[in-house]
Formats: C-alpha cells, sequence, structure tokens
C-alpha cells in the first residue's frame, strides 16, 4: 500500500530541517544544472509516481540536427521555457510544454585548439540561466551569454586561449548570486587549472582561483621543482553553491601527469596527506572574493586518473545523534567522501564499486592505506578504470528516503606509465590505460541506492554493460536513468524494482530532469551515445553491440486524461 | 637554384631507413594520437576508433591525417605536424594495418616552417603568451603566430622600446556609455541592429553586443596600453619587443 504523500511530507522535519529541504528540492522549474544549487537531482513533483509510471508516453519529440556528437546536456527550464544546448553549441528555446521552437542560436564554428588535445573534443554539458541571459563555454572557450528572451548574444569573453592550453569549457556554468562560475578541462595535459567568476551582467572577470598554487602561495611547497607550473587540476565540471555559508564548493582534477609521479612528487614524501595541493580535492572558496576557505584532498598524490571533479551534494543529515551541515563526494575511483561543509571535517566514506585493487582501504580519518600504484616499466590491472566507477554524470539524492542513487560501473584498466616530459597543451597523461573487461562476471555495471550517513548499500540493480548517464530521484519514489541499448527506465527508489522503461533510440550519455507546466509533470531525457572518450571508449568493450549516436530530446508525461 | 636546394633537403630528410620512419612515426603517434582518451597504444584501443588491422590503405590514411574528419574530434593534422613527421605517422599507422612496405616520400603540402629564434626571442615569445602571468600576458588581446586572441588588430608597427611601448597612442579606444556607465571600448561593428564592441574595462575584454538606441559612443578615452602591461618589468618587455620585431611582418 502506498502511504499518502502528505503522511510522508508530515514526517519529513524530522529527518531533514526544512532550510536544507527548500534549497535542495525543484519544482515546476529545473533552474539549475543539478536541479538546485545543492545539485540533488530532485523534483518535488509527484503527479508521476509508482502507481501510474507505467502509463508514461512521450508527450513531444526534439531533434536537435545537430549531430557531430551525443546530446548530453542538462536542459534548464525556468517558466516554461526550456533552454538546451547541443554538442556544437546550437542553443535552442523550446516551450517546455509542446517542443516548439521559440529562439535558436548557432554558435559560429570555432577554430580548432592544439590538434590531438581536449580542446578537439565536441560536446557541452549544459547552459546556466541567470539575470534575463543563458551562458554556456564554447570548444574555443568563450563564456557566451545570449539575452534569455531573443537569444541574440549581449556578451562573450574569451577564458583562454585553447591553441595554448588545449583547453576549453564544456561544462555547465554555475550561477552564484551575480555572478557566473566556470572551470575547465586540460588537467590530463600540461596545463594548470582554475576557475574563473565572471559578472553575469557585464561578463567581466570578478575572480580567479588557481587550483595548483603558483610560487610563495601556501601548497606551492607540495609540488616539486617547477611542476606546479603544469599541474592539471583542472575542475571540469560544475560546483555547488551554499547561500547561507556563502561557500562554493567545487571538485578538483587529477595532478598532472597522471600516471608517473617522479617529475612532480619529491623522493620520500608522506603520501597520506596533502600531495600535489589542491588537485583531487574537494575545496570551499568564498563565493564573493574566491578565497580558499577549506580543502579536503580525496586521492593525494593521484596516480590513476581518479579526478575528484565530479559533483558536490549538499544536504543536513543528523550524524551521530547531531544535526551536521554535511556534503557527499564521490571521485571517480567510486570511493565517496561525506566532510562537514562547513569546515571540511572527514565524517565518513563508502566505497561504491564492488572491483576495487587500487587501495585495500580508507583509515576512520580518511586515509587511504594499500595504495597499488603504477610503476614504470610495468603493467598493472587496476581497478576501477580511468573511465571511472562513475563517470561525470551524477548522482541524485532523495530527501524522502533518505538515498543517494547512483549508477557504478566495474571496469578495470591496465596501466603502462612512461616517463615523457610535458609540453604545454600537449596531454601530459604518461601513460597506456586500455580497459579491460573483469573475468568472471555478465554484468558490468549497476544502479545502487545508498544510505550517505550510515554508509550502507540499501539495493543494487545489476546491468549487462554500463551505464553512463544522471540519475534523476523525483517525490513519486521514482529513479529515472537511461542505458547505453537505448532504454530509458524507472526504478522504484525504496526497493529497486524496475516499474517502466522505453526504447528511445539511442543510447543515453546525458541526463534527464523533470519540471511542470500548467500543472502536468514532464519528464524530459536526452539521447545520442558518445561517439568519442569514455562512450567511445567502451564500444570496444562490447563489440557485439552497438550503442547508437544522436542528438534528441524525448519528453514524457502521463496522458491527458489518465492522471 | 631555391628549389633544387629544397629538393636535396627533401631527399636527405628521407634518406632515412623505413624501421627509422616507423619509429618515428610511433613517437609522433604516442604524442598526438595514442592517448588513452583517442587512439590508444599502437591503434587498439581508447576513446576514439581503433586504427590496428582495420584494412585502411595509405592513401586514406594520409587525407584522413591531413584534413581531419569535420564536425567530428579529429583534426586536421596538415598544418599541426613537420612534413617529415606527418609522412612518419602515415606511415606508421599504415603498417599497424598491414601494409608491408609504406611509402616514405613525403607529399603534399608542408607543415608550418619552423622559425629559428634567437634566445632572448624565444624568451620574448614565451612572455608574450606566459601563462603564469593569466589575463595580464601580452596574447589576453593579441595574436602573434596563432597564438593569442584576436580583439586587437594585427601589430603592423613594433615600438622601438619598452618607453615607446609604454607611450603608445591608442586613438582607435573610445567611450561606450550604456545605461550610467561610461567605458573604454574597441569598436568592432556598428550596424543598424547592433553596435559591437569590447569593453576594455578589465582584462579579458568582453564583447559586448548593444541595441545602438541603448549605447552612446564618444570619441578619445582614458585607457591607456601602459595600464594593462604592469606584469612585465621593462627587460621582459624588451625581450617581447625583440621577438616581435622578427615575427611582425610589416
Amino acid at each position: 500500500m502506498r502511504i499518502p504523500a502528505f503522511l510522508v511530507v508530515a514526517l519529513l522535519p524530522a529527518l531533514v530541517p526544512l532550510r536544507a529541504q527548500d534549497a535542495g528540492v525543484t519544482h515546476a522549474d529545473w533552474p539549475h544544472y543539478g536541479g538546485t544549487q545543492f545539485s540533488w537531482r530532485y523534483s518535488a513533483l509527484d503527479q508521476v509516481n509508482t502507481s501510474n509510471v507505467k502509463n508514461l508516453l512521450p508527450a513531444w519529440i526534439f531533434q536537435t540536427g545537430d549531430y557531430s556528437e551525443y546530446l548530453g546536456s542538462t536542459p534548464i527550464v525556468v517558466d516554461g521555457v526550456m533552454y538546451l544546448i547541443s554538442a556544437s553549441e546550437r542553443v535552442f528555446a523550446l516551450d517546455a510544454a509542446k517542443g516548439t521552437v521559440i529562439w535558436q542560436y548557432r554558435y559560429p564554428t570555432p577554430r580548432r585548439g592544439i590538434a590531438g588535445s581536449h580542446s578537439d573534443f565536441i560536446q557541452n554539458r549544459g547552459v546556466a540561466v541567470s539575470d534575463g541571459k543563458v551562458i554556456f563555454g564554447t570548444r574555443d572557450n568563450f563564456l557566451v551569454a545570449l539575452d534569455q528572451k531573443t537569444g541574440r548574444e549581449v556578451w562573450k569573453v574569451s577564458v583562454d586561449d585553447p591553441k595554448q592550453c588545449g583547453c576549453n569549457n564544456l561544462s555547465a556554468p554555475l550561477i552564484v548570486k551575480d555572478k557566473v562560475i566556470v572551470g575547465g578541462n586540460g588537467g590530463d595535459q600540461a596545463h594548470r587549472g582554475y576557475l574563473t567568476a565572471f559578472y553575469t551582467k557585464t561578463g567581466r572577470v570578478a575572480w580567479r582561483w588557481y587550483v595548483v598554487p603558483g610560487p610563495g602561495e601556501k601548497g606551492n611547497e607540495t609540488w616539486k621543482g617547477d611542476s606546479w607550473r603544469y599541474g592539471g587540476g583542472a575542475p571540469w565540471l560544475t560546483g555547488s553553491f551554499d547561500p547561507e555559508l556563502n561557500l562554493v564548493y567545487w571538485g578538483t582534477g587529477n595532478a598532472a601527469a597522471d600516471f608517473y609521479d617522479a617529475d612532480r612528487v619529491a623522493p620520500g614524501t608522506n603520501k597520506s596527506r596533502d600531495v600535489n595541493l589542491y588537485t583531487a580535492s574537494v575545496v570551499a572558496l568564498d563565493a564573493d572574493t574566491g578565497k580558499l576557505r577549506w580543502h579536503f584532498q580525496e586521492v593525494p598524490d593521484d596516480l590513476w586518473d581518479f579526478d575528484s571533479a565530479y559533483e558536490v551534494i549538499l544536504m543536513d543529515r543528523q550524524i551521530r545523534g547531531q544535526m551536521r551541515k554535511i556534503l557527499v563526494h564521490m571521485n571517480k575511483s567510486g570511493l565517496t567522501f561525506v566532510l562537514d561543509r562547513t569546515t571540511g571535517e572527514f565524517l565518513s566514506s563508502f566505497n561504491a564499486p564492488e572491483l576495487s585493487n587500487w587501495i585495500s582501504g580508507v583509515t576512520e580519518d580518511g586515509k587511504l592505506v594499500g595504495r597499488d600504484e603504477p610503476v614504470l616499466g610495468k603493467t598493472k590491472n587496476l581497478c576501477p578504470s580511468t573511465a571511472g566507477a562513475k563517470s561525470w554524470n551524477s548522482m541524485a539524492y532523495s530527501p524522502r528516503t533518505g538515498f543517494l542513487y547512483t549508477p557504478t560501473n566495474e571496469i578495470c584498466n591496465d596501466i603502462t606509465p612512461n616517463d615523457s616530459k610535458p609540453s604545454e597543451g600537449r596531454f601530459y597523461m604518461n601513460g597506456d590505460f586500455p580497459m579491460r573487461l573483469p573475468p568472471n562476471r555478465s554484468t558490468y555495471s549497476h544502479v545502487d541506492a545508498w544510505d550517505p550517513v550510515t554508509s550502507k548499500k540499501i539495493w543494487s540493480v545489476p546491468y549487462k554493460y554500463v551505464l553512463l548517464s544522471s540519475m534523476l530521484a523525483t517525490a513519486g519514489d521514482l529513479v529515472f536513468t537511461g542505458d547505453p541499448e537505448g532504454n530509458f527506465f524507472a526504478l522504484d527508489a525504496r526497493n529497486g524494482d524496475r516499474l517502466w522503461s522505453f526504447q528511445t533510440g539511442a543510447g543515453h550519455r546525458g541526463a534527464s530532469i523533470s519540471y511542470s507546466v500548467n500543472g502536468r509533470q514532464y519528464i524530459a531525457v536526452t539521447t545520442g551515445w558518445q561517439q568519442t572518450l569514455v562512450g567511445g571508449g567502451v564500444v570496444g568493450l562490447f563489440p557485439e553491440e552497438s550503442f547508437r549516436d544522436g542528438s534528441t530530446l524525448v519528453v514524457f508525461a502521463l496522458p491527458e486524461g489518465s492522471r | 637554384m631555391k628549389i633544387l636546394l629544397f629538393l636535396v633537403i627533401g631527399t636527405v630528410a628521407n634518406a632515412q631507413s623505413l624501421p627509422e620512419v616507423l619509429k618515428q612515426g610511433e613517437s609522433v603517434f604516442n604524442k598526438s594520437c595514442a592517448t588513452g582518451y583517442c587512439h590508444g597504444a599502437r591503434g587498439t584501443t581508447g576513446g576514439a576508433p581503433r586504427l590496428a588491422a582495420r584494412g585502411f590503405d595509405q592513401n586514406f590514411i594520409n587525407n584522413t591525417v591531413t584534413r581531419g574528419v569535420q564536425s567530428t574530434a579529429m583534426p586536421a593534422f596538415g598544418t599541426a605536424l613537420s612534413r617529415a613527421d606527418l609522412t612518419a605517422v602515415v606511415a606508421y599507422v599504415a603498417s599497424l594495418n598491414g601494409v608491408a612496405n609504406p611509402a616514405i616520400v613525403s607529399s603534399g603540402p608542408a607543415g608550418p616552417p619552423a622559425v629559428r629564434l634567437s634566445a632572448e626571442d624565444a624568451r620574448g615569445r614565451d612572455l608574450f603568451s606566459d601563462s603564469v602571468r593569466g589575463f595580464g600576458r601580452c596574447s589576453t588581446c593579441h595574436e602573434i603566430a596563432g597564438i593569442g586572441i584576436p580583439v586587437a588588430t594585427p601589430i603592423a608597427k613594433v615600438p622601438a622600446d619598452a618607453a615607446a611601448l609604454k607611450a603608445l597612442a591608442t586613438p582607435q579606444v573610445s567611450t561606450a556609455t550604456v545605461g550610467s556607465e561610461s567605458m573604454p571600448a574597441l569598436m568592432v561593428s556598428k550596424k543598424a541592429d547592433a553596435v559591437i564592441f569590447y569593453d576594455l574595462t578589465s582584462a579579458p575584454p568582453v564583447l559586448r553586443t548593444e541595441t545602438p538606441a541603448s549605447v552612446q559612443t564618444g570619441d578619445g578615452s582614458s585607457w591607456r596600453h601602459s595600464s594593462v602591461i604592469g606584469a612585465y618589468n621593462d627587460a621582459e618587455l624588451a625581450a617581447i619587443l625583440s621577438y616581435l620585431r622578427v615575427t611582425v611582418k610589416p
């Protein structure tokens, strides 16, 4: 029997205080990349629920016409208008109830950056909407603001020169009050990562924070010689924001070179804490000044390309009898940290993948033990792979269940390091790392529900191939995601039961959202399998399958009259 | 005479044996193509298509490597690699596809010519786009030899010294007023429906698009070039000017 929704809501304040509840939940709109600036990817809409989800049907479909790469961006919905960006920076404003085009904008074909660098890859993870503007990053590393009403360009500013850094910014910008903050990629290259804040009104720079501190700055002493110059650490995804603490939270990328550390770590360095700061860390920055308030390094001397660049989920929960403002953060290894978000204090951790041989464990104060590092001149089979126990796609969090929902992949890789020297803007991974399927398995991924407070896995649903699409949780106790075969499906948030599935025609490498217009709840999902990078890489693991390309948005709702 | 000399050099370069060329090709491949996010070592795996044992012939490989594949991540290496490197990497990929005796004689257009710089000029080049100086570097607004953001029109005349650089007259900088705010502006275009200009208030400049009704423009500005080159000392500016003198074509 389904518990009436009002009863559950009435019980909630005992579990989660109203403030975090309000800050993390979306309603009619889907205003930010992560739903809200707390990055829950959770909608309070419950018109579609566990009992009627079986009736979901497409309400409208939108083909972007941009088939250069997959549609992987998270749409933004504000006041019944959806803002969607395709891989080659075509931006659309759509009537979110009907899918008709209100305006569209095409970014002119940009000049290419360094041949064979990160700046060659084509993808875009989303726009940000604020201050009457639609803001997005481009392949040639500009940040562009369009007029939200007309789609006309308002301002455009260069974040960096892709012909020199080989980098660009293709993740959704984060809106923080009167500013828009962007990171960038290039941390697997000879490059020094940074976050940059621009004023939404004028496009002028407000502040820049370098992940790798320069000479004279605290943390620079954790770098050997001049290695800080090309130390990587690029914060290539989207952060979070707590308005009450006025702190911006961001995950930073791996140190460069990835698989070989002799040029960046002094011999005899204690690797239990703070090596090559502030790479592979979660950082908290003052939103107004960009000054570092605290950091927590998850992978000191990251030798596995595990990054820590992923989404940061903010919530308030009872921990050992005390209400705490916490954040939950998974890095590419699947190791997930629970920290006090006021101070950065380590509270607990859990490890999502079943196969994890790069460490033997984590101490009670959050230190890695039993590191199995890549070694020059050897090939080691290490798990998880650089593709990630989870890729960059986001988890979801439901305040109704208190659980996190995450896809987890069980893929390993053979890492063979080399000792190449850096060349600015060129790849500086220093190793080969072909992905390998682990032996004696018939499934290579699973969707899991985790309780971040007890570090317990609540349920797990296996899947044959890999899962590289973001999760969506709703107040209808549903969890949505898609698979590479094209199925978009809904699980029961409480027990993982598969309640509904729809074949959308192309693989899922993007995200789904929920919103409402005139009282009707919609669930929108991007489709199209990624042809390069991780998406392209896993295709080689499953040669018998065709994970289909495309660039189509499919929007579902309950049929009129059946609600 | 010049042509003859070029041919002689070409012959010497191609005097490498096949194993030497393939070794060079593998080295180029490892730096530019093999990274695991692309084609992987020996073209066997990665995020981009497998290249080994695909039955590609050398002509196809040469065309693809030289021109790239439009609207994909595959760049055109024809202008990014030297001719010798291009030939070597094509031969190497051909060898991965079972071509027993790949051609190792260069053909087609050469890559960018190598410019020999003195130590001082090379230092000037590095300073011009020094990423440690953030937005304070010259390449924030100037593009030279393919590096930098072309905000300013191409540099046509190089100032004699650091003092002349600081005193540089900038009559093209005007003043734009949007609402109640005035700002130094570099006008790009004025059309019936849009006024497009760079706002030079802070670095990096911001390209603004305004409707003609929303912006007023006036000649002259208090903006000075000397106010944006403070990231360099005089010796560094001298090195940059030295580099510009050998690079800028009047």
